[in-house]
C-alpha cells in the first residue's frame, strides 16, 4: 500500500526511495519493541525501588518482607526477553 | 498627572483609542491537516520574517501507537537530517490513578540526525490523540544554532497520560527552513499542525 506525505497541505505519494527509507525506519521501530518494553519495565521497577530506598538507611531497620520485596523487584527484569513477558510481568506486592 | 482607570464600561463606551505600538502578536502562517500521512512537512513560511515560530499540534491521532517526532531541514526539505542535541523528561499518570512517575528519558535525548521524539507513545485508540506545541527560535540565523522547546501531552494504549517536556538545538549555523513531523511508526491518521510566527 503506497504511503503519502503532506507537504504544505498537498498530499504527495512517496517516491520509491522514500518508501525504502520508511521501510527501514519501520523495521528499526519494530526491532526496538523488546528494548522499549524492557526500558518501561525497568523504569517502573526503579521507581518502585526508589519508593522504598529509605528502608536501607542505616538508622532504619528493614524487615525481611521488605528485603524480599526489593530483591524481587531487582530480579524482575531477568528473563523478560519478549514484549509479552515485559507487559505481563507479575509485580511483587509491597509489604 | 492623574491616573485614568480603564474598566469594562470604559472599554464598552469608548469610541476611539489612541494608537498602541510595540505589542507582540501571533501571525497565522499555515495549517497542515493530516490524512493518513506518513509525515507532515512544512517547507514554506519558515524564514527570516520572524524571530520565533510556534507549531501547535491538535488531536494528533496515530494509526498505531508510536512516538510523535520532529526533524529539521536546512535545504528546504530535501533532507531532514540536521544534527540535534536534546533533553527529554516526562510526567506520567495512569487512568486507574494508582501509578505516577516523573522521569528523565535518556533514551530520547539524542545527539544525532534522526528524528527527535516530541511525545511518547501516542495511542491509536479511537478516542486518543496528542496535543501540544513547539517553539522554534530564530531559524534563519546563520550565526547561532537553532533552539527549540516543546511540550506535548498524549495517552498510551495502556491508558497512561504522559506530559512530555523536551528541548534542544538544531546544531547548524545554516538556516533551518523546513520542519517535518511524523510518527516513529505508522501514519498520522488525522490532526492538524498550525504554524504561527511571533511578531
Amino acid at each position: 500500500m503506497p504511503r503519502f506525505k503532506m507537504v504544505n497541505g498537498e498530499r504527495i505519494q512517496f517516491t520509491a526511495a522514500e518508501e525504502t527509507a520508511r521501510d527501514a525506519e519501520e523495521q528499526a521501530w519494530a526491532d526496538g519493541a523488546v528494548a522499549r518494553a524492557q526500558a518501561d519495565l525497568r523504569a517502573k521497577r526503579n521507581r518502585l525501588l526508589a519508593e522504598t530506598d529509605f528502608y536501607a538507611l542505616s538508622d532504619v531497620t528493614m524487615s525481611s518482607d521488605m528485603t524480599t520485596y526489593r530483591q524481587n523487584l531487582r530480579d524482575l527484569p531477568a528473563g523478560k526477553d519478549t514484549v509479552a513477558k515485559c507487559t505481563d510481568a507479575t509485580w511483587p506486592t509491597k509489604p | 498627572m492623574s491616573i485614568v482607570k480603564l474598566n469594562n464600561n470604559g472599554v464598552k463606551n469608548a469610541t476611539t483609542f489612541g494608537s498602541i505600538t510595540g505589542l507582540g502578536n501571533l501571525k497565522f502562517i499555515s495549517r497542515s491537516t493530516a490524512s493518513s500521512s506518513s509525515n507532515l512537512s512544512i517547507t514554506s513560511g519558515i524564514d527570516s520574517t520572524y524571530k520565533e515560530y510556534i507549531f501547535f499540534f491538535n488531536n494528533i491521532h496515530a494509526s498505531t501507537q508510536a512516538h510523535f517526532q520532529v526533524n529539521f531541514s536546512a535545504d528546504g526539505g530535501s533532507n531532514y537530517n540536521v544534527t540535534k542535541t536534546t533533553t527529554f523528561f516526562f510526567a506520567s499518570h495512569n487512568e486507574a490513578g494508582d501509578s505516577t512517575s516523573l522521569s528523565y528519558q535518556d533514551s530520547h535525548d539524542i545527539t544525532g540526525t534522526g528524528a527527535h521524539s516530541l511525545g511518547l507513545s501516542f495511542s491509536s485508540d479511537s478516542d486518543a490523540g496528542g496535543a501540544g506545541y513547539m517553539h522554534l527560535f530564530d531559524p534563519s540565523n546563520t550565526t547561532f544554532v537553532k533552539h527549540f522547546i516543546a511540550v506535548t501531552g498524549g495517552f498510551t494504549d495502556s491508558d497512561y497520560y504522559n506530559t512530555n517536556y523536551t528541548a534542544g538545538y538544531a546544531n547548524t549555523t545554516s538556516a533551518v527552513n523546513a520542519v517535518q513531523f511524523s510518527m516513529a511508526s505508522g501514519n498520522i491518521d488525522s490532526g492538524t499542525i498550525d504554524l504561527y510566527g511571533v511578531n
